[in-house]
This record gives structure tokens, sequence and C-alpha cells, in this order.
């Protein structure tokens, strides 16, 4: 199963080459994920599933829609 | 001087009708009548500048101030009339509040707070407006209130050079209808979320990391971005950046929805980050 994962501004550089259809394994977490991408866990602050707010622990789907954001301060 | 009473019959009678191109005709107050008008009427005691007072009795009988004939009829008569009325608290006047302020006193939205203590440095020319080779190394609260009273005079506007901490905060937002969070960096914006929930009025909050930023709507007591990013942590402008249309984007969308709620229509964005990233083009609407 594939999910299509956008990583938003410091953590775009995490972004694998295939972030459109990135594979899944049945079960993973939105967390998992993040850890596998080799994301800091203490710079992804919000997680986005199919346009919601979700916790680490969440269960990703096949066809997921999954955002990951870290702390945005600049003005 | 016409006596208050006589306010509308002079209205009346210097409206001129004006097509429309879209086709059809409207009765409309020049802007030379607006303020003719306006200094005939001299100070009150009304919270309304005496250019205000004038175009809200022009609205009220129907009739356009020229200046917002292009904001029909995207904006009814009634809520450009609602936003002449509105007071508005913003804290921050860099890259997001200069042009946040721009837009809102183009819009007319009637009171205008301003809150920021800091002075223009050369790193700011990049994306704040109300920065430019004048104004540098000035306050940005007095560019602020130079820029209001070039643009639109009928706003009565309050500059605070002040950085305010939380209690401050909590007074400087005392009386208005709505917040705007164009704070920069995270430190400051949990204070300002919890002093808009204590207030009872939403927030409307946005920030810009290079190319990519959010805009978001917090009604009293519910969640925000801020409560997620925390004070005190690593921010990603800091390695990014804030280049001008990211900010002018996250501005624009502030200003958007600034105006959907003061104008009372229902906020687009409460409980929702509209999210972008300008290399990609992409927006997407997010629930919190």
């Amino acid at each position: 199963m594939h999910v299509a994962l956008k990583c938003f501004a410091t953590l775009s550089r995490f972004t694998p080459a295939d972030a459109e259809a990135f594979a899944v394994t049945p079960g993973e977490t939105a967390g998992g994920l993040a850890e596998r991408l080799g994301i800091p866990m203490a710079d992804l602050k919000l997680v986005f599933v199919n346009g919601e707010h979700v916790e680490l622990n969440a269960q990703l789907k096949d066809g997921d829609r999954v955002g990951l954001f870290p702390a945005v301060g600049g003005g | 001087m016409p006596a208050l009473l006589d306010l509308d019959e002079h209205i009346r009678r210097l409206a001129r009708p004006e097509a429309l191109p879209g086709g059809g005709e409207c009765l409309m107050l020049s802007m030379e009548a607006t303020l003719e008008l306006a200094r005939s009427l001299g100070r009150s005691r009304t919270k309304h500048l005496p250019l205000a007072r004038v175009e809200l009795a022009a609205l009220n009988l129907g009739i356009a101030p020229e200046r917002y004939l292009r904001n029909f009829s995207t904006y009814s008569y009634a809520e450009q009339a609602r936003l002449l009325s509105s007071r508005l608290a913003l804290v921050g006047l860099g890259g997001l509040g200069g042009l946040v302020l721009e837009l809102l006193a183009r819009a007319g939205v009637g009171q205008i707070s301003a809150a920021d203590g800091d002075e223009f440095a050369p790193s700011n020319l990049n994306r704040q407006f109300l920065c430019t080779r004048r104004s540098i190394c000035g306050y940005k609260a007095a560019a602020a209130a130079a820029r209001v009273a070039l643009v639109n005079p009928a706003v009565a506007f309050e500059p605070v050079a002040v950085f305010l901490d939380e209690e401050l905060m909590g007074r400087f937002l005392t009386g208005a209808e709505l917040a705007v969070d164009a704070l920069g960096g995270l430190n400051d914006r949990p204070a300002l979320l919890r002093q808009a929930a204590a207030a009872g009025i939403p927030l409307v909050t946005a920030a810009v990391a290079g190319q990519a930023g959010f805009v978001a709507t917090v009604l009293p007591g519910a969640k925000g971005p801020a409560d997620f990013f925390g004070a005190g942590g690593e921010a990603a402008e800091n390695t990014l950046g804030t280049p001008a249309p990211a900010v002018a984007t996250a501005a624009a969308i502030m200003a958007a929805e600034a105006i959907n709620i003061l104008a009372g229509r229902k906020p687009g964005l409460a409980g929702a980050m509209l999210v972008f990233d300008l290399e990609t083009m992409s927006f997407e609407r997010v629930s919190l």
C-alpha cells in the first residue's frame, strides 16, 4: 500500500524520491513513517492525514495523503 | 457647518449617478464631496473620524462612497458599513502586519490599533512593505501611522510602539472584535492565543518559512497552531528565511479572513489551517 507524502518547509529535505506514491507497511503509523524518513521527532509538530490533524500513532491506510509540518513562525 | 441631522440631506444632494462597469448604475458620493462634508463636520465625541461618519451615513442611505466603489458587490453596503464601524487589534507590523494593515486600511476597517516595538533594519527590506530607504531605522509603528494616513484617512489608527508582554496584550485587545497575530517567531504567539481567548475574540494567525506557510483562524477556547508549535523551540524560518511572495500570500489571506469576520460573515478558516507551498504551488485546507 502507498501514501502521498508532503513534507513542508525544513522537513522537505526528508522528502523521498517516490513521495507521491510512497510504500508503507500495513499497520504503519504516521510517527513510524516520519521516523523511517529520518525526521527528528522534536522537529515534527503537526501531522495531517487527508486534511485532518492526527496524532503520531494514527495508522495509515492505502491512498492516504500525509502532510508533515515543522514549527513555522516567520513573519 | 451643517447640523448633524442635515448630513443625510447634504449627502443626498451631492450624490451622483455612476455607471457601473458591469452595467446599471448606482448613486455615488465622490471622494471630493466626502472630504468636503467631513471638513464641515469637524471632530465630535463619537468613535468615528468625520470622514468615516460621512462614509457611514452615505452607506446607510444606499450611496456608495467613491473610494469603496470597486469593493461592491463583493461586500454589500451593509457589510462595508460594518467594516467602517469595526475595531481590529493587530499585533506585529513586520512582513505580515505591514501588508495586512495596508489591505485592511484600504478595505475601510474603521478602527485599527497596531502594536510593534521594533525598528526597521536592512534585513526587513526584502519583504516588509512599510520598510523603505526612508523609513529604515525608524519605528515600524510610526511608518504604519504615516502609511494609513496616506492610504485611508477615514481609519482611526492607533500606533503602539511597544513590544507587548502577555499582560499588555490583554489590555491591548480590550474592545477589539478581532485579533490578528502578525508576530514573528514562535515565542510570543502562545501568549497572544491565550489573551485572545481570554478576551473572547477570534484570532487570525499566520506564519511563513521559505516558500511555505499557513493561515488559520482560532475561535476563543479552540486550539491554534501555536499550541502545537510551542514557544522557544527551533523555527523553520531560521533556516529558510522569509521571502516576500510567501509573506504577501499569507498576509493577503489573513486580510481576506479578517474582512470576513469584521463584516459579520462566517470565518472561512475557523478550526482550520490553509497550508500553502509556493514552490509546488499547492494549497490545502486542513482541520486542527
